[in-house]
């Protein structure tokens, strides 16, 4: 009844005779060669009749995908393999050239023998020439079972999310809309304008941020594709490129947009006042709320939890606009393509205790500064230091807080606009207050941009002062003024400086709704908790998904004009793939077979999409609907279901292939799931992490597309362990899916414990994408605990023979 | 404002130092001694900044860190400044690269009495306690006081058991460690 | 429990009878030994004589408490350091057995204002106090080594703690703010017999602000610093000419004065610095 290990899944079927097998084995420059011996294993390949062995030194670069498409025309060729770096990198890329030569893409298979071999086994040149044949051969063998990729035409719709309504949703927004297509902006906060809007003047030249980007925005507004969804989120998003479903929450304003004219005079008549968090809690706010009078919408709403229910907003309505009667709804729309621009946090100084923020009154950071000189802002303009509201006669700019640091709270990058800003915001104080001396304390100042270095030129030029060195911070309790030590590194002294007024000059931190958007999108972010761009050089508006995109500070800090081109870049790159009226997607979904099928059901309740139905006692599956983890074809206990671009055959021959010479003891097999797991093992690669050679990967969409005869298999065929490694269960990109293994795991291990085996042997562990140290740890560990455990089998008393199994 | 307060400037005896004479292993030793990140020092200075003894002396905690970059071992090792530190670990606890400074140089100082540039007067404490199990041993006037306070002349420590004094000579002779302090000086 | 100032050994010994808690001698402990005079000769044999002190309290299966930073620093890192570490634990077991030691990693390091703040609790502390010492304006010293480093400390934030205010507001004295508080005494390091005159440079630098600041006294929890704090204004009356006169106590004094116990027998007859003026200022409390 094991249907699998019956004889005709062991051939090539009619091609078998004809046909052979592409191996491209890539150098990498140095990169794989250094370690791998590629000679040995071009060697050893070619004595193999049906294979043709290709070597090169980068078959990414253009020659060697031109190689590629020479070899599949003109060689009698139905397979392809290419051992290289990880597919996660270039899978598409050669899937492609694979498709231009004629061939199905299905039909490609890659060894990763970067990532997961030569970068990680860097010390054992020996060990990891023959782990890199071992990948190779599972991959040959996996390739003989593997299935053509289906793909199917949908139209594509002609609408656009946009996430995140700061200056990169704005020009995303406008670009798509003046290209035609039709954009939803979904803005979290009330309005419209992002952290652009808060600023005076923008760096390097001095312009007033508002008079250019008040006309965006009225302009945005007034485009009749563009629909601005304020105080709304994105809470869930389903579906395939060109055609994704999104569930929007949208709270409730209670002042009709449609009615409001703008007056703002509810403004003036409300009577509450709490502190202003648009101006960082300077300053006060009414209950009726609009930040700043060319915010967008128009309108403002109501912050129901300070609202006294005064009326005093409806008294003076004259369009009669105040509606108490909203309440909070979910709108559900199709659209083809998704920007992501959800912008960056300021970093808060507040865990590091040395410069005393919110400990000393007079210790602010550089955008609170920015509301205190912004005409507009709490003081109109004056810069009032908080403990007495006296314009300031020394101001000390404290450079890289919270940027460059290892410490726990810190972040190690550099933000790239702390240096210009400051600089920008020194030179303002000079020019209003003349007689304020400025500091400016930095560790290295990095003004790259256009006309930043002269900036910097003009600033010293202006007299402010700039002093190369660390600080710190005490305050004099008398006069709340600040002490700084500081010691000039240049010329090796320790200065004292008694500033009124200390900015601290902070970084650009992730968004920290990221985690929560990237599970709903099912796209990675970075180890800081930016959005992953797909190719940092080449595709830095692009993510891993097809149809998703990112714009701005999102993916990581940039500065506004580096912000415009990103996110022009991706309305380009959105526009491009929404220009065809039909969009070729590749069908994740699983064949269905009645006649295999006894209805138990168990598929339809494993799917969280609500792809598979059973419908007047048929099954039927939504192929668009469905997001490819598996979870239903490793449930189904008849076979009558089967997921073709990672069917159980293929897994079958690369565990046949992975245990057939197991001359590394203990001998582990880890199923990774696609975006954590094997992602975290590609992190450690990029670390150069070492960890022992003994484990051979194999992917899988999801973890539940483990299906628990995998696991007994790779047992039956000797492996000393096996390793489940996935998603952390809230952050699994198929929602239940690392839940699900985990209880098939657990059956296994008591299937195991009841066959005498130890249970340790299996083990299920969750890692993030950028988790490379825990992952090598993990398996180090592993490795370890199974060498003490000894061979398979040794718990049996069998003296370790794995076939007693 | 009273008090001795030095010149913060350097000396500028050095003369052309050469590249192969820098020992440019020398943080990668620090490294594998435990004090981990040396290499990553950006010479920002926040050290310096929290120094307290950096305010008043000569003494330049970055430049420390700069010499364990550059290999200048000998001159860090030799430097009298090395004793100025007072341990009070400002310095890394505000490190942006998490150096553990403080732990650094009681490896340096480490290295100084292994290669005889410590400072007679930290030789002469460990010799205190190589000869009574205490870095600072009770005296006559101590014991007084402590008679006139009801408590025992002697506390119940290495001064009042012999046996205990001999383990820890034994202890502190074990890795020649008494011959560091008590040898030729 | 340091040889300085036996008056600190005996107020401690005192209160902490009070408050029921029973204290127990460490026979044939050596000096802990002092981390920043004798770690910087050699630290692995400072990890092994400290492991020794460490294992006399094992056998007796009691946790060890300290009076002091610096006791408090090197037996917390070594008691640290050999938990985690089975390594280094096994090359110092080696050269310990030959003497009947064995460090095993089974008892906890306590600094007294950790216990008395963690374990005993601030709220119990202050119903132990009889005579509240309201008015009393109290200057803290931290120390370095009670907090430091906190990445290898659970106490929390050592830039600007609290741990001490709270235990000394429950005495029921107020504690002022003070320009640089968080500077070290100057002793630490072997810098007091290094360089007497840059330790001596900090102390003042201390002492002024604390008096400037109105306080009555300055009040710490390690006896090199109360040493630097008391011995030192004498010394900077004698070398500078400069005398600020700012009595010195050790926590366990100030809780002792707090607690009714007479000042007779908190043992400040050995003190530098004179506290007659301020057990005057407490004569309507105690």
């Amino acid at each position: 009844m094991v249907y699998w290990l019956s004889p005709s899944f062991s051939s090539k079927g009619v091609y078998e005779l004809a046909k052979k097998t592409a191996l491209f084995i890539c150098r990498c420059g140095t990169n794989i060669a250094s370690v791998v011996d590629i000679e040995e294993l071009v060697d050893r390949f070619s004595k193999r009749e049906d294979l043709v062995v290709v070597e090169d030194l980068h078959l990414c670069g253009d020659e060697g995908l031109r190689k590629i498409e020479e070899v599949l025309r003109n060689q009698e060729v139905d397979r392809v393999v290419v051992a290289g770096c990880t597919d996660r990198l270039h899978g598409e890329l050669f899937k492609s050239v694979v498709e231009r030569a004629g061939l199905n893409p299905g039909f490609l298979k890659i060894a990763n023998i970067r990532e997961q071999c030569s970068w990680v086994h860097w010390m054992d040149s020996e060990r990891a020439t023959e782990k890199a044949a071992s990948l190779i051969e599972m991959a040959l063998e996996a390739v003989e079972h593997s299935s053509e990729t289906r793909k199917a035409k949908v139209p594509v719709v002609r609408r656009v999310l946009v996430i995140g309504g700061g200056v990169a949703g704005i020009t995303a927004a406008t670009n798509l809309a003046d290209a035609g297509f039709e954009v939803y902006l979904v803005e979290k906060s009330g309005f419209i304008g992002g952290h652009m809007a808060k600023w005076d003047k923008l760096f390097p030249t001095f312009d007033c941020s508002m008079c250019i980007l008040g006309p965006l925005m009225s302009e945005l507004a007034h485009k009749p594709n563009v629909k601005i969804l304020a105080l709304s989120e994105v809470v869930e998003v389903w579906g395939s490129p060109g055609n994704y479903f999104a569930r929007i929450r949208v709270k409730p304003r209670y002042v009709d947009e449609e009615k409001c004219d703008g007056c703002d005079r509810c403004l003036d008549v409300c009577p509450v006042e709490v502190p202003d968090e648009y101006n960082y809690g300077i300053g006060f706010r009414k209950a009726i709320v609009k930040p700043f009078p060319e915010a967008i919408p128009i309108a403002p709403y109501i912050d129901m939890e300070n609202c006294i229910g005064c009326q005093s907003c409806v008294g003076i309505c004259e369009p009669q606009a105040i509606s108490f009667e909203q309440r909070e709804m979910e709108i559900v729309e199709r659209f083809g393509a998704i920007i992501v621009a959800t912008g960056y946090k300021p970093f808060d100084p507040t865990p590091l205790a040395e410069y005393g923020y919110g400990r000393y009154a007079n210790v602010i950071t550089a955008p609170e500064l920015e509301r205190l000189i912004h005409p507009g802002g709490p003081t109109e303009g004056v810069l009032a230091r908080p403990s007495d509201g006296r314009v300031p006669k020394s101001v000390c700019f404290i450079q890289c807080v919270g940027s460059r640091s290892d410490r726990p709270v810190s972040r190690p990058y550099c933000s790239r606009v702390c240096c210009t800003y400051a600089m920008k915001e020194a030179m303002q104080i000079k020019m209003s207050w003349p007689d304020t001396q400025v500091y400016i304390i930095y560790i290295d100042l990095r003004a790259f941009g256009k006309g930043h270095e002269e900036l910097y030129r003009k600033a010293a030029e202006a007299g402010i002062v700039f002093i190369r060195g660390g600080v710190e911070v005490q305050e004099i309790p008398e006069s709340k003024n600040l002490l700084l030590r500081v010691e000039d590194t240049l010329s090796g002294r320790v200065l004292e400086i008694e500033a009124e007024l200390v900015v601290l000059s902070v970084g650009i931190d992730h968004n920290p709704d990221n985690e929560q958007l990237a599970s709903v999108l099912r796209i990675p972010l970075d180890e800081n908790g930016f959005f992953s761009e797909a190719h940092p050089k080449l595709r830095p508006s692009d993510t891993v998904r097809k149809g998703i995109f990112v714009a701005g500070t999102c993916q990581g800090p940039k500065d506004i004009n580096d912000t415009v081109a990103h996110a022009g870049l991706a309305a380009l790159r959105c526009a491009a793939f929404l220009s065809e009226p039909e969009v070729e997607v590749e069908l994740l979904s699983p064949t269905y077979d009645p006649s295999q099928c006894h209805k138990c059901l168990l598929c339809v309740r494993s799917c969280d999409f609500q792809a598979i139905s059973y419908q007047e006692g048929k099954i039927a599956v939504d192929d668009l609907a469905c997001a490819g983890c598996g979870a239903c074809v490793s449930v189904c206990p008849t076979g009558a279901l089967e997921l073709p671009y990672i069917n159980d055959a293929e897994v079958f021959a690369a565990l046949e292939a992975a245990l057939k010479n197991r001359n590394e003891r203990p001998l582990v097999v880890g199923f990774l799931c696609n975006w954590c797991g094997y992602a975290a093992a590609d992190n450690a690669g990029v670390k150069r992490i070492p960890y022992p050679t003994n484990i051979r990967i194999i992917k899988v969409p999801c973890t539940a597309r483990i299906n628990p005869l995998f696991i007994l298999k790779a047992f039956s065929l000797g492996a000393d362990g096996v390793a489940v490694i996935g998603c952390y269960e809230n952050d699994c990109h198929y929602r239940g899916g690392f839940r699900k293994a985990k209880s098939m795991v657990n059956s296994v291990k008591k299937l195991l414990e009841a066959i005498g085996l130890d249970e340790r042997r299996l083990l299920i562990e969750s890692v993030s994408a950028s988790e490379g140290e825990k992952f090598a740890k993990l398996i180090s560990d592993f490795i370890a605990q199974l060498a003490e455990l000894g061979p398979l089998g040794s718990e049996l008393g069998g003296g370790g023979d794995e076939r007693s199994v | 404002m009273a008090g001795v307060i030095r010149c913060g400037c350097m000396s500028i005896t050095q003369s052309v130092v050469k590249a192969e004479d820098l020992d440019l292993s020398f943080a990668k030793t620090l490294e594998q001694l435990g004090i981990e990140r040396v290499l990553t020092c950006m010479q920002c200075g926040t050290c310096t900044a929290s120094c307290p003894s950096g305010r008043y002396a000569a003494y330049r905690t970055r430049l420390v860190l700069r010499k364990v970059l550059l290999g200048l071992r000998e001159e860090i090792l030799s430097d009298p400044d090395l004793w100025l530190c007072t341990t009070c670990y400002n310095c890394q606890e505000r490190c942006p690269r998490r150096i553990d400074v403080v732990d650094l140089i009681i490896v340096l100082r480490n290295m100084a009495f292994a290669t005889g540039h410590a400072r007679e007067r930290h030789v002469q404490i460990s010799r205190f306690f190589v000869e009574t199990g205490h870095l600072v041993p009770i005296n006559e006037e101590n014991m007084k006081k402590r008679r006139e306070l009801g408590l025992s002349e002697k506390p119940p420590t290495t001064h009042s058991f012999p046996k205990a004094l001999e383990e820890v000579k034994a202890l502190a002779s074990y890795f020649g460690f008494d011959k560091i302090v008590l040898g030729e000086r | 429990m340091p040889n300085r100032y036996p008056g600190i050994e005996l107020a401690t010994r005192i209160v902490m009878k009070n408050l029921g808690i029973e204290l127990v001698d460490m026979e044939g402990a050596s000096c802990c030994p002092a981390p920043g005079a004798f770690g910087p000769a050699d630290l692995f044999t400072w990890r092994v004589l400290g492991a020794r002190n460490l294992s006399i309290a094992e056998k007796k299966g009691v946790d060890v408490l300290t009076v002091c930073n610096g006791c408090y620093k090197t037996l917390y890192e070594v008691n640290q350091d050999l938990k985690s570490d089975p390594e280094l634990r096994e090359r110092v077991n080696e050269v310990l057995r030959p003497l009947g030691y064995e460090y095993n990693g089974t008892i906890r390091v306590r600094h007294i204002a950790e216990y008395l703040h963690r374990d005993y609790g601030v709220e119990k502390l202050r119903g132990a106090v009889k005579k509240p010492l309201e008015g009393i304006k109290v200057a803290v010293h931290y120390g370095c080594h009670l907090m430091r480093p906190k990445l290898r400390r659970e106490l929390g934030d050592s830039e600007r703690p609290h741990l001490l205010e709270d235990i000394i507001e429950a005495t029921g004295a107020e504690c002022v703010e003070y320009k640089d508080m968080m500077i070290c005494c100057g002793a630490g390091g072997g810098v007091r017999s290094y360089d007497l005159a840059l330790s001596l440079t900090l102390t003042h630098t201390k002492i002024k602000n604390a008096t400037e600041a109105g306080a009555d006294c300055m009040v710490n929890v390690c006896p090199f610093c109360h040493l630097q704090l008391d011995r030192g204004q004498a010394e900077l009356k004698e070398q500078w000419g400069v005398y600020y006169g700012l009595p010195i106590l050790h926590y366990s004094q100030l809780l002792g004065l707090a607690m009714g116990i007479p000042p007779k027998m908190l043992g400040f007859e050995a003190h530098y610095v004179p506290v007659d003026s301020f057990l005057e200022k407490l004569k309507g409390i105690i």
